[in-house]
C-alpha cells in the first residue's frame, strides 16, 4: 500500500499530462491527415523542424512568442511541400514521410552545427522558455487544482486545440469537406469541391500542429534543443491517431494513456518494473486493440450473413 | 523471368535527382564557408584515402544492401515490411546470446548457429504482422512501425535487466562474444568475412527472385494479390514467407553488426539502418541490381560524410540530407513526368491553336 | 457555330472522347429537348456513362463541342455542371458512407449558423422539405452505410435536386433497385418532369423501361451514336437490333457432339455478397461434357458471386458444387484449378491478369511448377518458356509488340485474348466463363467464340455468363435466367425468344411459359 501510495502522487499525473502534450499536438495534426486520406508518419521531423526553429528564433529574439510563430511558420512550409508531394505530384506517402523524417533529423543537426557551433544538446540563457501559467481560484480547488494548475501555457492551449480540431471536423462544412476526401474523394469532387484541396489544407494544419509540438517540446516541456529530441513521439501520435480512430477527444485519451504509461514506468523503477517494459506497453496495446477491432467486426458479418441467409432459406 | 532491360527515363531521373541532391549539398558546403571541391574532395578522400576506410564504406554498404534487400524480397510479394528495424534488433540479440551462452565451443559451431538464431528469431518476428495482415487484413504498415517500438524496447530491457554484461565500465550492453568475432579482411576496418555472407544472401536473392518458379509467383502476387489468388497460386504461404525471409534477413544483419563488428550487442546496435535501407529499395523499384548499385553510392555518401566531417569541420549530416532529397525527387518522378508531359502538351496545342 | 434547335437544353456537337487504347466516344451529335425524359440505350461499353460524364464535366471531350442552354462549355468540372443545373446520379454512388442522408444531401453547399458552423437542424429541415416536396421518402437521420441500395439512390436524387438540378442525368438507375423501387422512381421521375419540368435523362439498357418511361430514345454502340428517335416510333425489337447489331454479320458456329458425362453440379447453393447480403438463393444446375449452360440475367443479381462461388474465390454460405466427383466447399481455387477448372473473370483488369507483367509472365503463371517450364518446380527453363509463350502468343492472335509487352498497355480485346490463351491452354474438362467478350472489338469477339465453340466441340463441360444476350443465344445449348440469385427460367437453345427471355430476367415470369 504504501508503495502504491508512493507511485500514485499528484506528482504522476502532473508528469502524465507534460509528457502527453508534445504527443497530443502532434497526433492532432496526424488525425487531420488520417481523416482526409492521408497516412502521415512523417510527424516526427515535423515536430523536429518545430523544435528547431522555436529554439533558434526565441534565442535570436530573445523572445519565446517569436520561437512559437517560427515554429508555425515551419510547419506550414513543410505541410506545403508534404502536401505537393504526396498530393499534387502523387508520391507514396509513406516514402514522403519517412524522407521528411530524415531529412529533418539531417537539417536540424547540421543548423545546429553550422549556426551555433555546437554537436549534441543546445541549451543556453539566452532561450526564452514559454511561461508557465499559474491560476490562483484553480489552486484552491482541492486535488484537481494543484494537478491542473502551473503548466507551461501550450498545456492549456492543448486542451482547446482538442476541443477546436474536434469541432472543426464535426461542426464546421470544411470539416464535413475534409472527411468526404479522405473517406469517399469521388463524392466530394462531384459535389464540386476538389478533395486535393482538402488534402492540402488537412496536411498545412498537421504541419501548423507539429510546429506546436516542437515549440511546446523545446521550449515549453524543456529548454534547450538536442538532437533528435522528437525522441520517436511522432510514432507515438501515429499510435494515437491509429488507437484513437482519428476521432479528437479518443485521441486525446489515448494519447493520455500513453503519456500516464511513460510516466507511470519512471516511477515503476522503484518496484523493479523497468521503465523500458512500460514503454513499449503503448505499442503492443495498439496492435492487440487492432487485432481486437477487426475480430469483432468480421465476426459481426459473419452472423449477419449467415442470419440473412437463413431468413432467405425460409 | 525478367530480361535486363534497362529502363533509360528512370535512368535519367535518377541521374537527375542525384546531380540536383548533389548539388544542394554543395550549396550547403558552401553556405558553411567551405568550398564543395574542399567538401566533397574530403568526402572521397576519406572514402578510398585507404585500405582502412575503403573496408569500412564497403561494410556500410553491403549493410544498406542486405535491408534493402530485406525490403525487396517482401515488397515484391506485396507486403510493406517497415518493421525490418525491429527485427534486426531481435535477431541480433539472439545471435548474441547464442555466442553468451556457448563461449567454450568452437567458431565452427556458434557461428552456423547464430546465424540461425538470428534467421528464426528474425523470422519469426516478421511472421506476426505477415499473419495479421494474410488472415484479418490488418495493415502491415502499421503493425510493423508499433512492432518495431515495442521490439526496440524490448531489447533495450534486457540488456538494461536481465542481459547485461557484468564486465566493468560496459552500459547497456550484452557479455561480449569478442571469441567469435568475424576475421578482418581488411586489417583494422569494419570489413570482415561477413562479406562473404553478405554475398551469399545477396545472390540468393537475386536467384530466387529472378530466376525461379518462386520469384514469378511472388511478383505477380505482389502486383496483383486478386490475380494470384485467381490463378491458383498459393498467395497467403507466398506473403506470409516472404515476410519471414525479409525478416530473417534482418535478423542476419543484426547478427552481422555484433559479430563482425562490435563484438557484444548493444541497446544502439542499429541507428534506423533499416530506414534507410528500405528507403534505397523503395526508390530502386525494389530492382536486385539496382539496390546492390546504389547500395555502395549511399555507402560512399554515408562513411565520406563522416571523414569530411573530421577532416573540415562540415557536418556530416550533409549526407542525410542529400540522401533524403535524392528520395523525394524520386519518388516524385513519375510525378513530374506526368506534370511537364501535360504541361507540354498544353503548350503544343495552344501553339497550333495560335 | 449555330445551334440547330434552340429548344434544345443540352446539345452534343461532333464530341469524341479517347481513353488510352479506347475511343470511348465517336464523333457524337445529339440534343435533348427541354422537359422530356431521354433514355440512352446500348450495351456496356458503348459508350454512354462516358458521354454523360463529359456533360457532366468528369471528362473533357478530345474534340467536339457542348452546348447547354445554348451556351457552349469548355473545361467544365462538376462544379460548373452543377451551377449549370446539370445533376447526376452515378451508377456507383457517390455518397460518404459515415455521413448522414441529410448530411449527403447538402455536402458542399451546406446552411451555415454564424458563417462557419454546420447548421444541423436546418440541414435535416431541407432535407424533410425535399422529402416532402418529391415524395422520395428517406430518415435524413439515418447513416448512409446503415441503408438500402434503394434508400442510397434516392439520397442521390435528392441531393442534385437540392443543388437546383434541372437536368437530370440517372446512369443505370434500376440496375440495383427490386421492381416496386423501379416503379417508384418511374412515378418520381415522371412527376418532375410533368410538374417541375425538368429534363431527365436516363442510361439504361433495359429495352422495356425505354419503352414505359421515355419520350425519345438514343441508341449508342461502340462509341457511336447509331440514331435517335421518339420512343413511340420504335419497339423493343427495334431498338436491340439497333442496340446489338454488328456490323459484320456473324457466320453460324458449327456446333458438333452432343452432351455426355455430368461434370458439375450446383446443389442448392447460398452465397453472400461483399457486404454479406444474400445474393445466390438456392440454385441448382447441372453441365456435362459438350455442353455449354448460358447464364442470362442483368447485372447484380448474383451470376458474379455465382462464378466466384463455383471457382472457389468466395465463401459459400450453404449448399453443394461438385467439380466431377469433388466437393467444391471443401477444396480452395488452386485445389479447384487442380480439380480441372479454368476461368475467364468478368473483370479482366481486376481479376484476370497482372497489369504490370509482361504478356509472357501472364501465359505461363499457373504452369511455371510444370517440368516442362521449370527444373524440378523452381529454376525457370527460360528458353522453353519462351517458346511456349511465343506459340500462345501467335495462335491466339495476339497483338503487341511481343511477349516482353507489359499487358496493362495492351487494349481490350488483346488483354482479354490473353486471358482466353492461358485460360484454355490448361486443357481442363470444366471451363467458367463470364463476359468473355466485354469491351472486345467484333474481330476478337470472333476469335473467342470460336475459340469457345471449338472446346465445347472437343468435350467441355462450359458455364457461360454474358450480359451480353447475343453471345449467351448464340454461344449456349441451354440457358437459365436469373433474378434476385434465384433461377426463373430454364430453356433449350432455340425454345425462347431474346425479347421474351427479358421477363425471366427482370422476375416478371409471363403467365403460360411458365416452365
Amino acid at each position: 500500500m504504501d508503495k502504491l501510495s508512493a507511485i500514485f502522487t499528484l506528482g504522476l499525473f502532473q508528469n502524465t499530462l507534460r509528457t502527453a502534450t508534445p504527443v497530443i499536438l502532434a497526433a492532432l495534426g496526424g488525425l487531420l491527415t488520417e481523416q482526409a486520406g492521408i497516412m502521415n508518419i512523417g510527424m516526427e521531423g515535423m515536430m523536429l523542424i518545430g523544435c528547431f526553429a522555436a529554439v533558434a528564433v526565441s534565442f535570436a529574439m530573445a523572445n519565446a512568442l517569436m520561437g512559437v510563430f517560427a515554429a508555425v511558420m515551419c510547419g506550414i512550409v513543410i505541410g506545403i511541400f508534404f502536401a505537393v508531394f504526396v498530393v499534387k505530384l502523387k508520391s507514396d506517402e509513406f516514402i514522403i514521410g519517412m524522407a521528411l523524417n530524415t531529412f529533418a533529423a539531417g537539417t536540424t543537426v547540421f543548423l545546429l552545427r553550422s549556426i551555433f557551433g555546437v554537436k549534441g544538446t543546445f541549451a543556453d540563457e539566452g532561450i526564452v522558455p514559454l511561461p508557465s501559467i499559474e491560476f490562483d481560484w484553480l489552486q484552491s480547488i482541492p486535488l484537481v487544482g494543484p494537478l491542473l494548475n502551473g503548466h507551461s501555457i501550450f498545456v492549456y492551449i492543448t486542451w482547446i486545440l482538442v476541443f477546436l480540431v474536434w469541432f472543426f471536423l464535426y461542426k464546421t462544412p470544411y470539416g464535413f469537406w475534409v472527411r468526404a476526401a479522405g473517406e469517399h474523394p469521388e463524392s466530394l469532387r462531384t459535389a464540386g469541391i476538389n478533395p486535393d484541396r482538402m488534402k492540402f489544407v488537412a496536411s498545412i494544419l498537421c504541419g501548423v500542429l507539429c510546429g506546436f509540438a516542437g515549440a511546446h517540446l523545446s521550449l515549453g516541456y524543456l529548454t534547450m534543443f538536442a538532437e533528435g529530441m522528437s525522441a520517436n513521439r511522432g510514432f507515438i501520435a501515429f499510435a494515437c491517431v491509429i488507437f484513437g480512430m482519428a476521432n479528437p477527444p479518443k485521441v486525446f485519451l489515448a494519447a493520455l494513456l500513453f503519456g500516464f504509461l511513460n510516466a507511470l514506468g519512471l516511477r515503476l523503477q522503484s518496484v523493479g518494473i523497468p521503465p523500458d517494459i512500460t514503454a513499449m506497453t503503448p505499442y503492443v496495446v495498439t496492435v492487440l486493440m487492432l487485432v481486437y477491432i477487426i475480430t469483432t467486426g468480421e465476426a459481426k458479418k459473419r452472423r449477419r450473413a449467415r442470419r440473412l441467409v437463413e431468413e432467405e432459406k425460409s | 523471368m525478367n530480361k535486363l532491360k534497362v529502363n533509360y527515363s528512370y535512368m535519367i531521373s535518377l541521374t537527375l535527382s542525384i546531380v540536383i541532391a548533389l548539388l544542394i549539398g554543395a550549396i550547403l558546403i558552401i553556405a558553411t564557408g567551405h568550398s564543395p571541391s574542399e567538401g566533397y574532395g574530403a568526402m572521397l578522400e576519406g572514402v578510398f584515402g585507404n585500405s582502412r576506410v575503403l573496408g569500412n564504406t564497403i561494410a556500410k554498404s553491403l549493410n544498406l544492401c542486405l535491408t534493402a534487400l530485406a525490403m525487396a524480397v517482401a515488397a515484391k510479394a506485396g507486403m510493406f515490411n517497415v518493421g525490418g528495424e525491429g527485427q534486426l534488433y531481435l535477431g541480433g540479440l539472439a545471435a548474441t546470446m547464442v555466442g553468451v551462452v556457448f563461449q567454450d565451443l568452437s567458431p565452427v559451431v556458434v557461428i552456423p548457429c547464430a546465424l540461425i538464431a538470428a534467421t528464426v528469431v528474425g523470422g519469426a518476428f516478421a511472421w506476426i504482422p505477415a499473419w495479421l495482415r494474410v488472415r484479418l487484413n490488418i495493415s502491415e504498415v502499421i503493425t510493423t512501425i508499433m512492432l518495431n517500438s515495442a521490439a526496440i524496447f524490448f531489447c533495450k530491457y534486457l540488456v538494461n535487466g536481465p542481459l547485461k554484461s557484468t564486465e566493468k565500465g560496459v552500459v547497456a550492453a550484452t557479455e561480449n562474444v569478442y571469441a567469435f568475432k568475424m576475421a578482418q579482411l581488411i586489417p583494422a576496418s569494419n570489413l570482415t568475412t561477413a562479406l562473404f555472407y553478405s554475398a551469399a544472401i545477396a545472390l540468393c536473392v537475386w536467384y530466387v527472385m529472378g530466376k525461379t518458379t518462386i520469384g514469378l509467383e511472388m511478383k505477380v502476387t505482389g502486383e496483383n494479390p486478386r490475380f494470384s489468388g485467381f490463378v491458383g497460386l498459393e498467395k497467403d504461404k507466398m506473403m506470409i514467407w516472404s515476410m519471414i525471409a525479409s525478416g530473417a534477413i534482418c535478423g542476419i544483419v543484426g547478427m552481422m553488426e555484433v559479430y563482425g563488428i562490435h563484438g557484444r550487442f548493444t541497446e544502439n546496435i542499429s541507428n534506423e539502418f533499416y530506414f534507410d535501407g528500405m528507403l534505397l529499395a523503395m526508390i530502386m523499384n525494389y530492382n536486385p541490381f539496382g539496390i546492390i548499385a546504389m547500395s555502395f553510392f549511399f555507402g560512399i555518401l554515408k562513411i565520406g560524410a563522416y571523414a569530411m566531417e573530421l577532416s573540415t569541420g562540415i557536418s556530416g549530416e550533409i549526407s542525410q540530407i542529400i540522401f533524403a532529397i535524392i528520395i523525394f525527387l524520386m519518388a516524385a518522378q513519375s510525378g513530374f513526368k506526368q506534370y511537364f508531359s501535360k504541361k507540354f502538351i498544353k503548350l503544343k496545342g495552344e501553339q497550333q491553336n495560335g | 457555330m449555330k445551334i440547330d434547335n434552340i429548344d434544345n437544353i443540352v446539345e452534343f456537337k461532333n464530341v469524341s472522347m479517347q481513353f488510352p487504347g479506347v475511343l470511348a466516344n465517336d464523333n457524337v451529335s445529339f440534343g435533348i429537348k427541354s422537359g422530356e425524359i431521354f433514355a440512352l440505350v446500348g450495351e456496356n461499353g458503348a459508350g454512354k456513362s462516358t458521354l454523360m460524364n463529359i456533360l457532366y464535366g468528369i471528362n473533357n471531350p478530345t474534340s467536339g463541342e457542348v452546348y447547354i442552354k445554348g451556351k457552349k462549355v469548355e473545361n467544365f468540372s462538376p462544379t460548373e455542371a452543377i451551377e449549370n443545373g446539370i445533376g447526376m446520379v452515378h451508377q456507383h454512388f457517390m455518397l460518404v458512407p459515415s455521413f448522414t442522408v441529410a448530411e449527403n444531401i447538402v455536402l458542399s453547399k451546406e446552411p451555415r449558423k454564424a458563417g462557419f458552423i454546420y447548421n444541423k437542424s436546418k440541414a435535416i429541415e431541407v432535407a424533410e422539405n425535399l422529402v416532402e416536396e418529391y415524395g422520395l421518402k428517406v430518415n435524413p437521420r439515418d447513416i448512409v452505410s446503415e441503408t438500402s441500395v434503394g434508400i442510397q439512390q434516392r439520397v442521390e436524387i435528392l441531393k442534385t435536386l437540392y443543388r437546383g438540378a434541372d437536368v437530370l442525368i440517372l446512369d443505370e438507375p434500376t440496375a440495383v433497385l427490386t421492381p416496386s423501387e423501379t416503379k417508384e422512381l418511374f412515378a418520381v421521375i415522371k412527376r418532375v418532369v410533368k410538374e417541375l419540368g425538368m429534363t431527365v435523362i436516363i442510361i439504361t439498357h433495359k429495352l422495356y423501361e425505354v419503352m414505359a418511361i421515355s419520350d425519345r430514345v438514343g441508341v449508342m454502340r461502340q462509341g457511336k451514336l447509331v440514331g435517335v428517335s421518339e420512343t413511340k416510333d420504335v419497339d423493343e425489337k427495334k431498338l436491340a437490333s439497333m442496340m446489338v447489331g454488328r456490323e459484320v454479320l456473324l457466320e453460324k458456329l458449327e456446333k458438333t457432339g452432343s452432351p455426355g458425362k455430368l461434370k458439375i453440379k450446383v446443389d442448392n447453393l447460398y452465397v453472400a455478397d461483399n457486404r454479406g447480403l444474400p445474393s445466390v438463393n438456392g440454385v441448382n444446375f447441372e453441365i456435362r461434357e459438350g455442353e455449354i449452360l448460358g447464364i442470362a440475367a442483368i447485372e447484380g443479381n448474383g451470376q458474379s458471386e455465382l462464378v466466384e462461388a463455383i471457382t472457389g474465390l468466395r465463401h459459400i454460405e450453404s449448399g453443394h458444387v461438385y467439380i466431377e466427383d469433388k466437393d467444391a466447399k471443401e477444396l480452395n481455387a488452386r485445389q479447384i484449378r487442380n480439380a480441372g477448372v479454368a476461368h475467364i473473370p468478368e473483370d479482366r483488369i481486376s481479376t484476370g491478369v497482372s497489369g504490370p507483367s509482361s504478356i509472357l509472365e501472364n501465359l505461363i503463371i499457373g504452369k511455371e511448377r510444370r517440368s516442362q517450364f521449370s527444373v524440378k518446380g523452381i529454376h525457370l527453363r527460360q528458353s522453353s518458356i519462351r517458346r511456349y509463350a511465343d506459340d500462345l502468343f501467335k495462335k491466339f492472335d495476339i497483338r503487341g509488340a511481343g511477349v516482353d509487352t507489359r499487358v496493362e498497355s495492351l487494349s481490350g480485346g488483346n488483354m482479354q485474348k490473353v486471358v482466353v490463351a492461358r485460360e484454355f491452354s490448361y486443357d481442363t474438362p470444366i471451363l467458367i466463363i463470364a463476359q468473355p467478350t466485354r469491351g472486345v472489338d467484333i474481330g476478337a469477339m470472333e476469335f473467342i467464340h470460336d475459340k469457345i465453340v471449338e472446346k465445347r466441340n472437343n468435350g467441355a463441360a462450359i458455364l457461360l455468363v454474358s450480359a451480353d444476350l447475343d453471345e449467351v443465344f448464340r454461344l449456349s445449348d441451354r440457358i437459365i435466367t436469373l433474378y434476385e440469385g434465384k433461377i426463373t427460367g430454364e430453356f433449350k437453345s432455340g425454345e425462347i425468344s431474346k425479347m421474351d427471355i427479358g421477363y425471366y430476367m427482370t422476375g416478371d415470369r409471363r403467365e403460360g411459359t411458365d416452365e
